[in-house]
């Protein structure tokens, strides 16, 4: 089952790396939801998803036909979708620096209750808690990738992955408090 | 006999009622919640909590995102790229260049002719005075 759905991905992508529109379509409505809960993820701000999700599928359409191994799209997808919320991120660090008091609503995240229930706000003030490289692996893990694609994608070996996941959890856990008590 | 046996358990309750006491004690000092709170610093959240943070950012795609996303992407790839727009302003200031350079060895050319002319006409005149001046 598994081995026939990845075969049909493979197509569909070569398909869209040839040129084929429809193709092309099909894949960003296969993957635009996943796409977005990543990016709130690693940002944890709601408008910024549909712009860097704008972003990273533009890249993805501009840079299909460079993909070397269809079946590896997927994990191809989150590398640039980590990549491009890290810019993202670096580049409002940087205008923070630059511009102190300016833009002062930059990263003002949602405050509690304003977008969900408990649990959701407790899980986003979590990750708000960890570093944008932790957020990515544990949205990595959650996008179903294996340590060994996880380590590929953040080109290092898949013993560190085991590494800093056991500690990105640990933090996590630490933090994952539905009232923000600790 | 009876007596120390009364004596025992007298104390034994006053020992246990001290316990209980201390656990009382102890108990209201957690909060209500706490078993709820402890299993979620325990484990983390749940498969579930993922699951509504990507509800929640799904719903802050438009209608027609695809659709959109393809437009701009069309749209991006009809502007001419960053290395493209070099190489034109460079073959436009190397088509400037040579055109100033050979106006400029033109003219300065067209100069050597006209000096070199007024020059052979002095000459002519200086040798047509000589001339006269020997006769």
């Amino acid at each position: 089952m598994e081995s026939s759905a990845t075969t049909a991905l493979a197509d569909l992508v070569r398909r869209a790396q040839k040129g084929d529109e429809n193709a092309q379509r099909d894949i960003i409505v296969a993957y635009q939801h996943r796409v977005a809960g990543f990016v709130y993820a690693m940002t944890n701000r709601s408008d910024y998803v549909e712009d860097l999700s704008q972003q990273i599928f533009i890249k993805m359409v501009r840079a299909i036909d460079r993909l070397q191994a269809p079946a590896q799209f997927e994990s191809w997808l989150f590398r640039l979708a980590r990549n491009t919320c890290i810019d993202q991120l670096r580049r409002q660090k940087l205008r923070r620096i630059f511009l102190p008091f300016g833009e002062e609503h930059e990263n003002i995240a949602e405050p509690p209750g304003a977008v969900g229930t408990e649990e959701l706000d407790a899980l986003r003030h979590a990750l708000e808690q960890l570093r944008p490289q932790d957020r990515a692996l544990l949205a990595l893990v959650q996008e179903g990738r294996s340590h060994a694609e996880i380590a590929e994608t953040l080109d290092t070996t898949v013993a560190a992955v085991k590494a800093r996941l056991h500690r990105a959890r640990e933090h996590l856990r630490e933090h994952y408090q539905p009232d923000h008590e600790n | 006999m009876n007596t120390f046996a009364n004596t025992t358990n007298l104390t034994m309750k006053t020992e246990d009622q001290a316990w209980r006491d201390l656990q009382s004690h102890a108990a209201a000092q957690l909060r209500t919640g706490f078993a709820d709170r402890t299993l979620r610093a325990a484990l983390g959240p749940k498969d579930v909590t993922w699951g509504l943070l990507r509800a929640q950012a799904s719903r802050q795609l438009p209608l027609g995102f695809a659709e959109r996303v393809l437009r701009l992407a069309r749209a991006a790839a009809e502007v001419p790229s960053l290395t493209s727009q070099f190489a034109l302003s460079a073959a436009t200031a190397v088509v400037c260049l040579a055109a100033v350079v050979l106006v400029q060895d033109r003219r300065a050319q067209l100069s050597d002719e006209r000096n070199l002319a007024d020059w052979e006409r002095i000459v002519l005149v200086a040798q047509d005075a000589q001339d006269f001046d020997s006769i």
